[in-house]
């Protein structure tokens, strides 16, 4: 038997030796056929120098022949080789197709297991690789930054953009950049003859075009000239645009589009792709810039930059900080020394990618990590029915062996084996993840920037198979551990197939893959509860004002025509009656029980920042507070349900400039502390007269996100006090309805058909529900916890198919033992309670490891966490009692399978 | 010396395989064989043979082992193979088409 093995060994190391032993062949051939000739030749006479030199002469030169012999036979060898692998593969692989056919259900779960949990890996993975490790879409992105100014003397984590005059002085002065663009997300009006479209409009520097590397499709981009006060108005539109609404139609370059009634010329198209970081753009504009205009610290301009070659983001941040300190010296008047310090005005230069992503990445990687847990936990589980499997075929391998099996050639086929079924569940799991991806794309969740560039890339097919054939190699693998370590095998073939020894390191090393899995499962749950904790403590918040039964919309009126060139007032009559007939129109139509209209609608638009004075107070430009500002119409409290103390506005008053205003409560807490704030006198631009005086309280909304403190905010009317204007004309604004209609959305169309008989020039846009609003605000938070619960519940079903596994499997192991119990009297209860307590400890051992590594792990999670502690320990225990449960629940069928054990049969048979 | 016969081009091949049709040999068997049933008019070259033999092993058509002649030397003995024996019967018929055509052209009388 032995000699058998010995023969076949060699063949593993003929590689290395094979050139050395083929020309030794060669050279015994050519050496008798000379020998024999020279041999022939004396019998026939010949001396044996006459015979040598005979054959010499009819051979020709002998090197020639082994050399081409050599060539050949190398060859030979080398073709034999690959032939043999071939069908070596070939015959492991119809063994293991035939194998796995007589187990459909081992070979299903494997596969199904390993394609959920490559599946959700890849996608995960997928979307990180889409929205955080793929460059944007720009030529050389790296070298994009972003621009803007923390004010964290104004409010923590605010940061401005640029101000028109800090970009010229940037531009002009930057020693680090190429060049810098601004750029603004916008909207504008395309009136056509039927009716007004609101469209996405980018406004953007003469030289964006150039800074982000880019040139038209068609035509001409714009230059710094089109960006001035008094240039002809040009647009660009946008790639997919022109051919959606242009029938992509050349000649439409040179003619004019009209645009909020005013004709634009056409003068090229964007190229394919183009869009503002995270904008679907278009059409494109040039924004109006002028560098002499007076410095006004008015921060609205999207900087972007190109750095130059070879500087570092840290380089270009301290040149950026440099121009800033020398910007009270400049401009005195907008950024004067006090300013700058009670602000603390700075400059912040990052890689343009950071700002689009924004605290996305965090969420993506945090999400990769749960779904490599739950990987992890199916491999164990996978793991775990590769070992009974093992088991079960040891006195098959046993047999091989003993007969002389090669141990390499075992391996190859239990390889091939696992190695099938990992690569099926590799596709299974490519075809998941593509499935989860078209299935986040129909989401379209707000939450997750750079949506329209997500696809399922090569990297992660790359990744999926790779996972695949690392696992499907490793599970191979698993059960030879036990050959190689020289396991005594004949012990097996003596005792019939029944050791006791074997199968108890093979239970202790399953135990250990069950424990690893809980301890997984512990901090994937807490993960999981935790936001889950968090998302409830987000909705249950009160915004501050009640989000059902409205619709909300915005409109944009035509500056030509609304905004008359006079001072004072008069400038504001034309907005003012507008919204006036409008919100009169609007109460008319059935159903509404409440109209308003703002500029800055809670939730969606922020309430932006300006500096309030208080009669009787010594403030100043420098120590004046910055709080919000929202103009918002008479209806505005009444339609949202905003609790008021005092009086609202009223049409009247806004029209007569009575000077009424609304503030927050938590505004005027804070200015007038103990004090009634009705009849308080403030005004925003600066001390003298005339002043606003409060006329009514607000109850606290939470303007700026669900996650934000309630903002201090002055609600200002459209039409401000003649000597205290701050704002321009609202001419766009947002149109809250209050409806009874149980979908507000039923109230569109006929909102709509109001607007356009009053006004067919004006577009209304975004129509949406305020409750839409409001789950958006929620958006990151929901997207974290869906993912995150998916995650856990996976986690959950698999580990209790693998505590269930290993309680079953030892039931079975014991069965003898208990039978032996049971006879000596053992009552069938207790039988059971012994079951169950092994499957508890397990589940407790892993438990306890898990809260250990939850402890450490949830930190991560907190910049997702709202309103409850990463160590909560109400969700630490909720998920300890959830898994004990689980270990409990997963024993109780093997328990009653204990308990029906019949001593008399076990006894019998041994 | 009777004269010597050039050898056409491919027939090597047949030669060798039908001399290994009676039996497994060692080239040097093979080179005798084919020298003594032509009467040494058919002269083949060292340089010819062995080539041919490693290449025809390589295609498969003849199997190669190492064996001892009956004066117990140790020789490279080769000998048909199932494919070879297959090869055998095609190149025979080929062989026998060619010579018939290369007989009608020449038995065939003068053009007018």
């Amino acid at each position: 038997m032995s000699n058998g093995r010995d023969d076949k060994r060699p063949r593993l190391f003929r590689l290395p030796t094979s050139r050395r032993r083929l020309r030794g062949d060669i050279d015994r051939e050519l050496r008798f056929h000379i020998e024999g000739r020279i041999e022939e030749l004396i019998a026939g006479g010949l001396t044996r120098e006459q015979a040598e030199r005979e054959v010499t002469q009819r051979f020709g030169d002998v090197s020639v022949v082994r050399e081409q012999l050599e060539e050949i036979d190398t060859m030979t060898h080398r073709r034999r080789e690959i032939g043999e692998w071939r069908s070596a593969l070939a015959r492991d692989l119809g063994h293991a197709v035939r194998g796995l056919a007589l187990r459909p259900a081992f070979a299903t779960v494997v596969v199904l297991t390993l394609g959920l949990g490559i599946g959700a890996t890849t996608a995960i993975y997928a979307l990180l690789d889409s929205v955080v490790l793929r460059p944007l879409p720009y030529p050389n992105a790296s070298r994009l930054v972003y621009i803007e100014h923390p004010v964290p003397g104004i409010e923590t984590n605010a940061k401005w953009r640029m101000s028109q005059a800090g970009y010229f002085f940037f531009r002009k002065n930057s020693k680090a950049f190429d060049d810098i663009a601004v750029y603004s997300e916008s909207e504008a009006s395309l009136v056509t003859p039927d009716a007004a479209e609101r469209v996405r409009a980018a406004a953007v520097s003469g030289n964006f075009f150039q800074v982000v590397g880019t040139r038209p499709f068609l035509g001409r981009s714009f230059t710094d000239a089109d960006n001035g006060p008094n240039a002809a108005p040009v647009a660009l539109l946008g790639y997919a645009f022109w051919r959606q609404r242009f029938n992509a139609d050349a000649r439409v370059v040179g003619t004019s589009v009209s645009l909020g009634s005013r004709p634009f010329t056409i003068v090229g198209v964007a190229p394919p792709k183009l869009n503002l970081p995270d904008y679907d753009a278009q059409i494109w504009l040039p924004l109006e810039l002028d560098p002499d205009a007076p410095a006004v610290n008015s921060h609205y301009l999207d900087g972007i930059a190109r750095l130059r070659l070879g500087v570092t983001v840290s380089a270009a941040q301290a040149d950026a900080a440099r121009l800033t300190s020398r910007l009270p010296e400049e401009f005195p008047r907008a950024y004067g020394p006090g300013f700058m310090r009670e602000s603390r005005f700075g400059v912040l230069v990052s890689p343009l990618r950071d700002i689009v992503i924004g605290g996305m990445s965090r969420t993506l990687w945090i999400l990769l990590g749960a779904v490599s847990i739950v990987m992890l936990i199916a491999f164990a589980n996978v793991a775990n029915l590769f070992l009974v499997r093992a088991e079960a075929r040891r006195r098959e391998t046993d047999i091989r062996l003993a007969l002389g099996a090669d141990r390499l050639h075992l391996a190859g086929h239990y390889v091939t084996e696992s190695a099938l079924l990992a690569l099926i569940g590799g596709a299974i799991a490519v075809g998941l993840a593509y499935g989860a991806i078209r299935f986040l794309i129909i989401l379209n969740p707000s939450s997750v920037p750079r949506l329209a560039e997500l696809s399922l890339g090569w990297q992660a097919g790359v990744v999926a198979l790779a996972l695949a054939l690392g696992a499907g190699i490793a599970l191979g693998l698993l059960p030879l551990t036990g050959l190689v370590l020289g396991r005594d095998r004949d012990s097996t073939l003596r005792e019939g197939g029944r050791t006791q020894t074997a199968s108890r390191a093979q239970l202790s090393a399953r135990s250990a893959l069950v424990v690893t899995q809980m301890a997984l499962a512990v901090v994937l749950l807490a993960a999981a509860g935790l936001m889950l904790r968090s998302f409830q403590r987000l909705r249950s918040v009160q915004p501050g004002f009640d989000a059902t039964g409205v619709l909300t919309f915005e409109i944009a009126l035509p500056s030509s025509r609304y905004v008359p060139r006079v001072p004072g007032p008069e400038r504001y009559v034309p907005v003012f009656r507008y919204h006036r007939e409008l919100a009169q129109r609007l109460a008319a139509l059935p159903g509404v029980t409440g109209v308003g209209m703002t500029r800055s609608l809670a939730l969606k638009d922020g309430d932006g920042c300006a500096l309030v004075f208080v009669k009787d107070r010594s403030s100043t430009r420098e120590t004046a507070p910055c709080v919000g500002n929202v103009i918002a119409g008479p209806g505005y409290f009444a339609t949202l349900g905003i609790p008021i103390r005092g009086r609202v506005p009223t049409w009247a008053d806004v029209e007569e400039q009575t000077g009424a205003v609304v503030v927050s409560k938590a505004l005027a807490e804070h200015m007038w502390p103990g004090e009634d704030p009705i009849g308080k006198e403030l005004r925003p631009n600066g001390v003298g007269e005339p002043w606003y005086h409060v006329a009514g309280v607000t109850g606290d909304v939470l303007t700026r996100g669900l996650d934000q403190p309630p903002s201090e905010i002055v609600y200002y009317p459209m039409v401000p006090m003649e000597g205290a204007p701050l704002w321009s004309p609202p001419t766009r604004a947002t149109i809250v309805i209050r409806t009874r209609n149980t979908d507000p959305l039923l109230l569109a169309p006929a909102a709509r058909r109001v607007v356009t008989t009053l006004d067919r020039e004006v577009p209304v846009a975004t129509v949406q529900t305020m409750e839409t609003i409001v789950d958006r605000a929620t958006a990151k938070t929901t997207f974290a916890m869906l993912l995150l619960a998916s995650a856990g519940t996976m986690a959950l079903v698999l580990s209790a198919v693998g505590i269930y596994g290993v309680i079953s499997y030892t039931v079975a192991q014991r069965r003898s033992e208990i039978g032996v119990r049971m006879a000596l009297g053992a009552p069938a209860a207790q039988v059971g309670r012994m079951v169950v307590a092994q499957s508890m400890r397990v589940a407790a051992v892993g438990i306890a490891i898990g809260l250990v590594g939850a402890l450490a792990a949830t930190r991560v999670l907190q910049s997702l966490l709202f309103g409850v502690s990463p160590t909560d320990p109400f969700t630490l225990s909720g998920v300890t009692l959830v898994l004990l449960m689980l270990g409990a629940l997963a024993a109780y069928a093997p328990a009653r399978r204990a308990t029906k054990v019949d001593p008399v049969e076990v006894l019998r048979r041994d | 010396m009777p004269e010597d016969l050039d050898l056409l081009r491919g027939t090597l091949d047949l030669l060798i395989l039908k001399t290994l049709s009676w039996g497994p040999m060692h080239g040097l068997a093979v080179l005798r064989w084919i020298e003594q049933v032509t009467g040494q008019r058919l002269q083949i070259t060292e340089g010819a043979l062995y080539p041919a033999l490693h290449r025809m092993e390589q295609k498969g058509w003849l199997g190669a082992d190492w064996g001892y002649t009956e004066r117990n030397r140790e020789a490279k003995f080769y000998k048909l193979t199932a494919a070879g024996r297959r090869q055998l019967t095609t190149e025979l018929s080929k062989w026998s088409r060619y010579t018939e055509a290369v007989n009608l052209v020449i038995t065939a009388q003068g053009a007018r």
